[in-house]
């Protein structure tokens, strides 16, 4: 399997929590996994964006038209990074209920307000990044990992806060099928 | 035992699994977590291991060679332009060697992601006659880890390890040591003045002619060990490509993408390079072409007609290493034909708005910053600064020039000198202001060069993520004392949430300032928001709103005070974002023309 997302969001929404679940989930199954970060000056609320390499690669950086899926923690920034996406790829992003959405050529594409959701009291803001990650567990059907697997590898993250985080995600899971 | 980690959390392993047990450095993007890392693992196994913060890199290499002099096997961590300040001990280390081991760790940040400069330590270690070893993968890194230790022992030599940023923060699953079997050298001094303390010209004329010496052994070394049976696995093919480092990742990569062949050679080790037997090789192949990031060291040491690189125009000369950049040398040397792969249609190049670093909602820097700003207006006052969070003042106007860590007070003498007209108020963070800002202010208060010096007092080492400083660790040792004992005054400022505070104290420092004869110097305690020990005492839990009927769009906010949750929202008002503010108080007071940020006592019913 060769399987390559791009996380992004700015400082402080919680993109590597996302980095380190999804190489727990590779650990668990024994696939490789390659992955890069942002640390230092770009995590001082500057955009950040994250990638994820599933399988045989020998580089941890997606290069341009390269990417499965992308995760986009907010709008702008997913907008900045969608020329890593190939478009037959998917497409998850967090984006205000606007109608001035530009139309995107990707294959598969999901669109919700989490940030309305989060001031709604839906979820803790600190949640967000678990929240679209559950929305891209129900959208891409290629997701490499099963639900299952992903909520292991959270519990395994933080046990503490395991709980809050997988009803995030089931929220999350719940509210993509009601769209 | 698979493990999945981030190249310095595997480097930090390494270390432990080679026995070593006195690690210093100095914090720098991207090497800070490895000596933090080494901290964690100390504690969690219950180990006997010195693992602390130097006050600059040249003190941390200092501490960790000693160690290595007296049989230790020892490491010194630091990003590549701590390297510069580090350069002095390395030179001499170089010639004079060591008894147990000492690996250099030396993070280079091709790309400029959080660095002044893309230098390459690799060219440093050849400057100095060292070897160094390039890792391209978190697991290489933890491997190479183990064996630079090693080679360090065995040859009696530092040897550098220089990941780059796309090791040290990459992630993945790794084979480690299922054990940790830690059992590190005793140190016991050995008196031997000709060796330690050797003098020109005979002493380190003869350490010279051992060191060339050296380097020839390490050669042979590096073929015979590390190089020779890469070459052995070549298949033959027309085209050589030589690579060390992440390189080697992006070239595997790219010619897979493209379903082009050529034969690869990793290079673990690209200084010292037995160049002869390298050249033997390059018979069979039409074209030799070397990638590497950031400069061309090996390029520049295996140089012939048949090597293409940086220096023929091949490859890249800047930035970070991409597949397309492989793709475009590939092209340039007539492997590859084809349509660039590694390009979308325009239509998804978005012109979206840049967001760059900021200081964080409720850092107490943005508020002096303004507060100086304020005082000493910009027509007539000059600005240095110096290397931290505080540098991100850079978008508020309060920054004038920037050149490297320590710089901001030598920099406002030499501002203070040669433009007498303006005041110079000069910025540095507490960590800097240890690291070298206080050679520059002796020489300031005795030269008499007339300046104002504000030392921005956070007690942390904030941008890499808040090591200590030596204001908080064991003694407390305190900046006012310090600069007392220099033999002038330090005004003291805390910082207050009400701006008018801040600014009626810098009123009276410009007063101070009128009649001085040399520096005038301040310090303002602060506290870092994302300190969880000291911010909840000092963070009043005021958040902000905007009072719409009163917001007249004129920017003041958004231009010069600078904090992440102002923004227009679509009615042209300035609006908080509520998941952002952190309860500062700090734009309630002076900020607004029009006073229109007010208290938002609501904001916790809110749903934060």
């Amino acid at each position: 399997m060769k399987y390559q997302i791009v996380i992004a969001g700015f400082g402080g929404q919680g993109v590597v929590f996302l980095v380190k679940v999804l190489a727990i989930c590779a650990g668990n199954r024994d696939i490789a996994f390659l992955g890069t970060e942002n640390h230092g000056m770009s995590q001082r609320g500057g955009s950040v964006s994250c990638d994820i390499k599933i399988g045989d690669f020998t580089n941890p950086v997606i290069d341009k038209n390269q990417a499965d899926l992308m995760i986009a923690l907010e709008q702008n920034e997913g907008l900045r990074n969608v020329s890593y996406l190939k478009l037959d790829g998917t497409l998850v992003t967090n984006a205000k209920d606007k109608d001035d959405y530009p139309k995107l050529p990707f294959k598969g594409f999901a669109k919700i307000d989490a940030f309305k959701k989060a001031e709604a009291g839906e979820f803790p803001i600190q949640g967000l990044n678990v929240y679209m990650l559950g929305i891209a567990l129900a959208t891409d059907k290629n997701f490499p990992f099963s639900v299952k697997e992903v909520k292991d590898a959270i519990t395994q993250m933080n046990a503490k806060v395991a709980k809050q985080n997988i009803e995030i995600l089931d929220h999350a899971m719940r509210d993509i099928k009601e769209l | 035992m698979k493990q999945t980690l981030m190249g310095n959390d595997a480097i930090a392993w390494g270390l432990v699994h080679a026995n070593v047990d006195m690690v210093s450095g100095y914090p720098g993007t991207p090497s800070s977590e490895i000596l933090g890392v080494v901290q964690k693992i100390k504690h969690q196994l219950n180990l006997d291991i010195y693992a602390e913060w130097g006050t600059n890199e040249k003190v941390g290499f200092e501490v960790a060679y000693a160690g290595a002099i007296a049989g230790k096997r020892t490491c010194a961590t630091m990003k590549q332009v701590g390297l510069n300040v580090a350069s002095d001990a390395l030179m001499s280390a170089s010639y004079i060697g060591n008894l147990g081991a000492m690996l250099l760790i030396s993070a280079d940040d091709p790309g400029f992601h959080s660095s002044q400069t893309e230098q390459d330590s690799r060219v440093f270690a050849k400057f100095a006659r060292i070897p160094v070893l390039d890792p391209a993968t978190p697991q290489d890194a933890y491997d190479l880890t183990k064996y630079g230790v090693e080679l360090s022992e065995k040859l009696q030599i530092p040897v550098m390890l220089r990941p780059v940023m796309r090791v040290c923060h990459a992630r993945e699953i790794i084979e480690m040591d299922r054990e940790t079997n830690f059992s590190p050298n005793k140190g016991k001094f050995e008196r031997n003045v000709a060796r330690w303390g050797a003098v020109p010209r005979d002493g380190r004329f003869a350490q010279g002619v051992e060191q060339l010496n050296r380097i020839e052994v390490i050669k042979e070394y590096n073929w015979d060990t590390l190089l020779k049976s890469e070459f052995d696995k070549c298949m033959g093919k027309d085209t050589l490509i030589i690579t060390s480092g992440t390189g080697y990742g992006f070239v595997k990569e790219t010619l897979n993408d493209l379903n082009l062949e050529a034969d690869v050679v990793k290079v673990l080790m690209p200084y010292p390079l037995p160049v002869t037997q390298i050249h033997k090789r390059f018979k069979a192949y039409s074209k030799v072409l070397v990638i590497e990031e950031p400069y061309p060291c090996i390029e520049e040491q295996i140089a012939c007609d048949k090597v293409y690189g940086k220096n023929t125009d091949t490859v890249h000369k800047i930035d970070e290493m991409s597949k397309e950049a492989i793709l475009n040398a590939l092209s340039n040397i007539n492997l590859y034909d084809g349509e660039n792969i590694y390009k979308t249609p325009p239509s998804l190049n978005f012109d979206v708005e840049a967001r760059p670093p900021a200081l964080c909602p409720g850092c107490p820097h943005r508020d002096v910053y303004y507060a100086i700003t304020k005082v000493f207006k910009k027509k007539k006052a000059i600005y240095p600064s110096d290397i931290g969070c505080y540098t991100l003042a850079i978008a508020q106007g309060a920054i004038d020039t920037i050149l490297c860590m320590g710089a901001s007070v030598s920099m406002a003498s030499g501002f203070s000198l040669s433009d007498p007209d303006k005041t110079t108020v000069a910025t540095i963070g507490d960590g800097t202001f240890f690291h070298s800002g206080i050679p520059p202010l002796l020489n300031a208060i005795y030269q008499g060069h007339k300046f104002i010096l504000v030392i921005l007092d956070n007690s942390t080492i904030a941008m890499t993520g808040r090591q200590t400083t030596p204001s908080r660790s064991n003694r407390n040792i305190d900046i006012k004392k310090i600069v007392e004992g220099m033999g002038i005054d330090c005004i003291e400022h805390h910082y207050s949430h009400e701006m008018q505070d801040n600014i009626d104290f810098f009123k009276k420092v410009k007063e101070v300032h009128k009649s001085a004869t040399g520096p005038t110097v301040v310090v303002v305690r602060e506290f870092c928001i994302l300190d969880r020990e000291r911010a909840v005492d000092y963070v009043p839990g005021i958040f902000a709103q905007v009072d719409a009927d009163k917001c007249v769009a004129c920017d003041q906010c958004t231009t010069v005070y600078k904090c992440p949750p102002m923004a227009y929202n679509d009615d042209g008002k300035i609006e908080i974002d509520p998941f952002l503010c952190a309860g500062c108080g700090g734009c309630l007071d002076v900020v607004c023309p029009t006073d229109a940020f007010i208290q938002d006592f609501d904001y916790l019913k809110r749903g934060k």
